[in-house]
Order: C-alpha cells, then sequence, then structure tokens
C-alpha cells in the first residue's frame, strides 16, 4: 500500500510506470506502429463483409477460387483492344502509326516508357536497365546506338514487337493501350532522332530491308513509317 | 461504519478498480479505433515477394505491375505472367519461386493476401485520384521501402474526409517511383508546384484538378471557372488522338492523365464531400 504509506515512492516503480505510460498512449493514439499477422479486429462488422464478390477476391465458387474471370470462349469484351496480327507481315499490312508526335503525346510516350521499358532498355533505350545487372539473358539491344535495328523497323514491325514481344521480351498488349504503344513507338523515335540525328533515321527507312535480320523476304515500304513523322 | 482499516481496504479498492476500470475503457476507446487496430497489418504472403527489392533497388515503377490504377476503380495485383516477364529469364530456378511457376503453368492465381480493404459499402476510386497527381505514397505508405506491405493508414471514413478537406497536408504529389503521368511537367516542377503554389480547395464546391496543354497543371478550380480557351485547348487535344477527353456541364476531364479509356468518375459532379460518391 504504498499510497498511503508516508514512504518515498520507490524510484524504479516510477520509472517501470512512466515507461508504460508512454508507450500506452503512445500506441492507443497511434505513434507507435504495432504490426500484427493478424486481421484487423472487427467488433460490429455492420454491412462490411456482403455477398457480393468484388475484383480480385478470393470466391470458393469457382474451381480456381478467382473472382475474375476471363471471357468466355468466342467473345471479346466490349470496348477491348484485340490484337489480331500474327506475324510482322500481317502486322504491317494491318497497322500504321497515324499518331501525330506533338509536344503532350511524346510526354505521355515518355511516361509510358519510362513505367515499362525502361527496366530493361534503360530510361534513354540504351539497353542499361537495372534488370540486366541481375540477369545474364534480359539484356535488349540497344534501340539508339547507331545501326540499331530498330532504326530500319517500321513502326509497325516495333508495334508488333511490344505487343506481342519478341524471343525472350514479354508483349505488353494486355498493360499497355493500343493508343499508349503508339506514343512509345514515337518516343522510341525520338530518343533515336535526339541520339543520332533525324539523317539516321531517315537512311535507315530509305535503306533496301534485305540486310534486316529478323523478319525474312517480307516487302516493305516506308510508307507508314514516313506516316507518323510530324 | 468499518473499522478504520476496512475503511481504508475499501478506498483502495474502490480506486484500484476504478483505475482498472478507466484504463480498459481507454483501451477499448482508442483502441479499437481504424488508427490502432487496423494499422500495422501485415499479413504473410504466400510467395516471399518484397516491395523493397523490386520497386526499391530494381526500381520498377508501381504501374509496371499495378497497372490499372489509372483507369480502374481497383488497384490491379499483377497476374502471374506479370512476374514471369521477368522470372523466366530472373532466377528461373529459385525455391522461392516455386509457387509462382506452378501457378503459371495450371493457370490457377496465387492467393495474395489481401491488406488493404475497405468495407464493401464504400464505393473508393483510385483513378480520379491517380489523374489528380496524388501519390500512392498518400495512402499507402512508402512502400518501395517495405518488405511487406504494411498499412499505414486507418482507411476509416475520418481519414478520407481529412484529406478531402484539406488535401494540402495529407497528399504527397506525384513521385518518379509511381510513374504516375503528370502531363509535360516533370516530377520535380510537380512536387515545387505543390509546394509553392498549393492548390486550394475553395469553399465546399466541387472541385476539379484539371490539366491542359497550355500547361496549366494541378490548379484546382470549380467547373464555372473554366475558360473557353482552356476547353478550346482539351478539345484539340482530342481531336489529336487522344480519347477520354469529356467536357461535360460539372467535370472538365481535360486530356492528360485521362488519355485513354479511363472511367469517369461515377458521379461526377457530386463531390467529395457527398454521402453519395462514396457510399453507392
Ligand atoms: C523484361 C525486360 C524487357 C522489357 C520490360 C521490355 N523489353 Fe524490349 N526487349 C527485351 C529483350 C531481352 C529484347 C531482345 C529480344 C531478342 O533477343 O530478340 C528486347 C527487344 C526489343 C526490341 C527489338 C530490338 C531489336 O533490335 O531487335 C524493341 C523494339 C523493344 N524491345 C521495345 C520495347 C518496348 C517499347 C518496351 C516497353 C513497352 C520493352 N521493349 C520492354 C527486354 C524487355
Ligand atoms: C514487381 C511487381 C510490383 C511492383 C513494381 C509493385 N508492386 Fe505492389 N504488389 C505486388 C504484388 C505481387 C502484391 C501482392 C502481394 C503483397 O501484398 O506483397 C502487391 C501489393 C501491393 C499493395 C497491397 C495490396 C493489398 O492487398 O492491399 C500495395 C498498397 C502496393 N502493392 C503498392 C505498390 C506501390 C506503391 C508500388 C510502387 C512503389 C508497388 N506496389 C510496386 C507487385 C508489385
Ligand atoms: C522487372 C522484372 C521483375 C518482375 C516483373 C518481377 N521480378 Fe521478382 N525479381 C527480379 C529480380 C531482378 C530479382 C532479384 C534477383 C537477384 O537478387 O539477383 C527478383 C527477385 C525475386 C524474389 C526473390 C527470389 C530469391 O530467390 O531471392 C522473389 C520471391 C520474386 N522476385 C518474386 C516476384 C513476384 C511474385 C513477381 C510478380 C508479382 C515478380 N517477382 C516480378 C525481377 C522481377
Ligand atoms: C487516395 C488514397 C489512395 C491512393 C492515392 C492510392 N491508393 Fe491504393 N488503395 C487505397 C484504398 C482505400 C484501398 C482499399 C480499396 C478497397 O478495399 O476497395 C487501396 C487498395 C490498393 C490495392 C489492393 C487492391 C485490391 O483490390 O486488392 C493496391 C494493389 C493498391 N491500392 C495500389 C496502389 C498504387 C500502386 C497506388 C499508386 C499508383 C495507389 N494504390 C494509390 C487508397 C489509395
Ligand atoms: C491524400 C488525400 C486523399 C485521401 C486520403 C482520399 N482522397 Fe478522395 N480525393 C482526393 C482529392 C484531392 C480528390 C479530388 C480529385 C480531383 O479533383 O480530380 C478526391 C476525389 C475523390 C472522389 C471523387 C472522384 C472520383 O474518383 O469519383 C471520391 C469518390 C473519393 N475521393 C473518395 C475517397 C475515399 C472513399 C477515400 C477514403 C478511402 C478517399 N477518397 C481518400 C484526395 C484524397
Ligand atoms: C470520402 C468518402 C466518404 C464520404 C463522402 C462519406 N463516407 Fe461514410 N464511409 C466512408 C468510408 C471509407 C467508410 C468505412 C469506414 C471504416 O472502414 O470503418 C464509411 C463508413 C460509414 C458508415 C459506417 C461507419 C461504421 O463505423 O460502421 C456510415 C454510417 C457512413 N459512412 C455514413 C456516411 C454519411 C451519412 C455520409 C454523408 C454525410 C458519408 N458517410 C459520406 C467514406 C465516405
Amino acid at each position: 500500500m504504498a499510497t498511503s504509506s508516508k514512504r518515498r515512492l520507490p524510484i524504479f516503480l516510477v520509472i517501470i510506470a512512466g515507461v508504460f505510460i508512454v508507450f500506452w498512449v503512445g500506441l492507443l493514439s497511434g505513434s507507435i506502429m504495432w504490426t500484427s499477422d493478424q486481421p484487423p479486429l472487427m467488433v460490429i462488422p455492420d454491412m462490411d463483409n456482403q455477398s457480393k464478390v468484388s475484383p480480385q477476391e478470393q470466391v470458393n465458387y469457382f474451381a480456381d477460387r478467382s473472382a475474375d474471370r476471363a471471357p468466355l470462349e468466342y467473345t471479346i469484351p466490349r470496348y477491348a483492344e484485340f490484337y489480331r496480327a500474327t506475324s510482322i507481315a500481317e502486322a504491317e499490312e494491318m497497322y500504321s502509326n497515324s499518331l501525330p508526335s506533338s509536344e503532350w503525346i511524346l510526354a505521355r510516350g515518355k511516361n509510358r516508357f519510362e513505367t515499362f521499358c525502361a527496366v530493361c532498355h534503360g530510361a534513354e533505350g540504351a539497353g542499361d536497365g537495372t534488370i540486366g545487372e541481375r540477369s545474364a539473358t534480359l539484356k535488349p539491344p540497344s534501340l539508339i546506338a547507331p545501326g540499331a535495328l530498330t532504326l530500319g523497323y517500321t513502326d509497325a514491325h516495333l508495334f508488333h514487337i511490344i505487343s506481342m514481344g519478341q524471343n525472350i521480351m514479354p508483349g505488353y498488349r494486355d498493360k499497355l493501350k493500343e493508343v499508349d504503344r503508339w506514343a512509345v513507338i514515337n518516343y522510341v523515335r525520338s530518343l533515336q532522332r535526339k541520339h543520332l540525328g533525324e539523317d539516321a533515321l531517315q537512311q535507315a527507312h530509305a535503306q533496301p530491308e534485305a540486310d534486316m535480320a529478323m523478319n525474312e523476304g517480307e516487302d516493305m515500304t516506308d510508307a507508314n513509317a514516313e506516316g507518323e513523322q510530324q | 461504519m468499518f473499522t478504520r482499516q476496512i475503511d481504508k481496504r475499501l478506498k483502495t479498492t474502490f480506486i484500484l478498480f476504478g483505475a482498472l476500470a478507466a484504463v480498459t475503457g481507454l483501451s477499448a476507446y482508442f483502441g479499437l479505433h481504424p488508427r490502432v487496430s487496423d494499422v500495422g497489418y501485415r499479413p504473410e504472403q504466400p510467395v516471399p515477394f518484397s516491395h523493397k527489392l523490386h520497386a526499391g533497388d530494381l526500381g520498377v515503377k508501381c504501374m509496371y505491375c499495378h497497372n490499372t490504377v489509372e483507369q480502374a476503380g481497383h488497384s490491379a495485383v499483377p497476374s502471374t505472367s506479370t512476374c514471369m516477364n521477368c522470372h523466366t529469364a530472373v532466377l528461373p530456378e529459385s525455391p522461392r519461386l516455386e509457387q509462382v511457376r506452378e501457378s503459371s503453368k495450371s493457370g490457377k492465381p496465387i492467393e495474395w493476401r489481401r491488406v488493404h480493404k475497405l468495407p464493401d459499402y464504400v464505393n473508393f476510386n483510385h483513378s480520379g485520384h491517380i489523374r489528380a497527381g496524388i501519390d500512392c505514397a498518400s495512402c499507402h505508405g512508402e512502400v518501395e521501402t517495405m518488405g511487406v506491405v504494411t498499412q499505414m493508414h486507418p482507411l476509416n471514413m475520418g481519414w478520407c474526409l481529412d484529406c478531402h478537406r484539406d488535401p494540402v497536408n495529407m497528399v504527397v504529389p506525384a513521385r518518379e517511383i509511381s510513374g504516375i503521368f503528370m502531363g509535360m511537367k516533370t516530377y520535380e516542377e510537380v512536387a515545387d508546384m505543390w509546394a509553392n503554389e498549393p492548390p486550394t480547395w475553395g469553399d465546399g464546391k466541387w472541385l476539379s484538378t484539371w490539366r491542359t496543354p497550355d500547361k496549366r497543371m494541378l490548379t484546382w478550380k470549380a467547373p464555372s471557372e473554366l475558360d473557353s480557351a482552356a476547353i478550346q485547348a482539351a478539345m484539340q487535344a482530342h481531336e489529336e488522338g487522344f480519347l477520354g477527353v469529356g467536357v461535360t456541364q460539372h467535370t472538365f476531364l481535360a486530356d492528360g492523365p485521362a488519355a485513354d479509356g479511363m472511367s469517369v468518375p461515377k458521379k461526377p459532379a457530386l463531390g467529395p464531400e457527398n454521402c453519395g460518391s462514396c457510399h453507392y
């Protein structure tokens, strides 16, 4: 009964009580964070957990427990973009770049390039992304070196690479909308122009395409490649 | 009534019980607030995926994996194919990635444990916030420093409203690591602008961030104050090929982040102070 006695409180008790109070107040005011693996306590769950299914939830109804369902076979979602070309030649027939290289669109292309491509290709497309340091294989060729293959590719060819990937590079048609992919292409062209000059680009497109390694034998005009320049 | 000693004992008992009740009461009252009960939730994930490694060290932008935030209400937790973009070549044999490979083979998604969860009666939309240039860190903390994602904010209604009433104090302007599109402004310029010339949240009106090609950005204006020049500029951007530019009576979703196919908020004119904009 320390309270009633005339003796002074033991100092260590005061310290312990003090520490406890500081800790307690800190915890309750949210200044001290207590991490836990357990789901937050729900005293009154109201209508927090309804039986509706929201995106990315796990449901027992389906065998794979995923609430996100793929479209049925032979159907495509409304407004979905559907990449139809199966080869570079087909892509060049079907697609051409009609997006202008306005400042705004280049800004969009830069943002998308830095988000989706720069990890491997490097911020400027030189092939020096951070993944290359950790992996022996994910080292793409430079997009801006003199004589880079991409210089000579048509825009539709690039469109095909971005959509479907190439060898070890994954395709990005599910992450980038068509208009964003064209914006990225315009940005890649602007990078090439910046590093190699307009002439290099023009020349590469004027050359006969025979010496290009990747695609054998389809005739390419540079009509759609020219379409995109201002 | 009682002897002195019993009297004294009673007194101490009362004091002790009183103190105990007070401590329990206060603990329950404050402890059950989401600030205490929800913050710090850090479930173990089925795969030891680390944001610190991927986002922090490797510099993979948030939107590389969470790519729907700009357009959709929810933010996609990446599918297995996103992991396999790199992990077919990076550490293809690592035992820690066993589940990822298995999931990629069978098509059965990895069951990530959900960290941030609002009640089902709340209608939260990422895209509106991301397009306004609000960084992930304002609501999720600095995820790129976390080995395991931890909930850093209470996500209760008061927290939403605190920010809506006075966004300047709580908003972290878009940072490079997030990959949020800020038009022709660089991230430094955006941060600068936010620091020196913060957007004002006017007199209870529904305000909207809008950005136009004439470089006016991050100004928050009531729709009635929109001048026709800005609308012209946005329409021009629309004609230049960017879809999703909407000029409605109420909100003005100018080009830029609204670039393509982004959802228009469900109830554009209501404003975040209206119950219906968050509660279906
Ligand atoms: C996961 C890493 C990775 C990402 C992300 C990536 N790439 Fe690639 N990319 C590669 C690799 C590796 C190659 C080389 C493929 C080969 O060997 O044929 C390549 C090749 C290319 C080529 C052909 C180069 C040539 O000379 O043949 C182009 C063009 C290209 N990528 C563009 C892009 C664009 C645009 C993006 C962003 C949407 C992107 N890449 C994202 C890894 C990546
Ligand atoms: C390499 C892909 C990748 C990158 C890059 C990435 N994330 Fe994630 N993120 C994931 C995966 C996978 C999960 C689910 C597993 C988990 O919670 O750790 C996740 C979970 C999250 C969650 C918790 C979701 C929930 O269940 O509530 C948040 C918040 C989050 N990420 C934010 C970010 C932010 C912010 C960044 C950028 C700094 C980022 N992520 C970068 C893959 C990624
Ligand atoms: C942009 C490329 C990239 C993507 C996308 C990516 N990773 Fe990684 N991941 C890496 C790299 C690089 C490393 C580190 C390799 C090293 O340490 O040398 C790594 C390491 C890991 C490790 C640690 C493995 C070990 O044995 O130490 C795990 C686990 C992992 N990743 C899971 C994932 C998951 C799950 C996803 C999908 C959400 C994912 N990664 C997506 C590039 C990526
Ligand atoms: C205005 C605050 C806010 C901002 C900004 C924000 N988030 Fe969220 N995020 C939330 C809330 C709230 C939830 C919980 C949503 C729910 O339960 O419906 C959430 C959930 C998530 C989830 C889990 C979604 C799911 O369905 O499992 C991920 C992943 C995520 N956020 C990533 C991000 C990324 C990446 C960014 C930045 C590009 C970001 N968030 C920006 C508030 C925010
Ligand atoms: C960090 C600050 C911040 C937080 C936290 C925040 N918001 Fe917002 N929110 C904003 C700002 C700023 C806007 C206005 C965006 C604009 O003007 O374009 C907004 C707009 C909205 C809108 C209207 C736009 C739309 O997408 O429909 C809704 C609804 C909304 N918020 C809901 C929520 C909910 C629900 C939460 C809590 C889970 C929340 N917000 C948390 C800053 C925040
Ligand atoms: C900015 C978005 C937003 C607005 C506006 C908003 N709410 Fe909420 N409300 C929330 C969120 C988020 C929650 C979930 C809180 C939680 O998780 O505890 C919530 C929860 C609630 C709850 C349940 C609280 C509980 O603890 O069970 C009620 C009741 C409610 N809101 C009423 C209203 C009313 C009435 C209005 C209009 C005056 C309103 N809300 C406006 C976001 C909002």
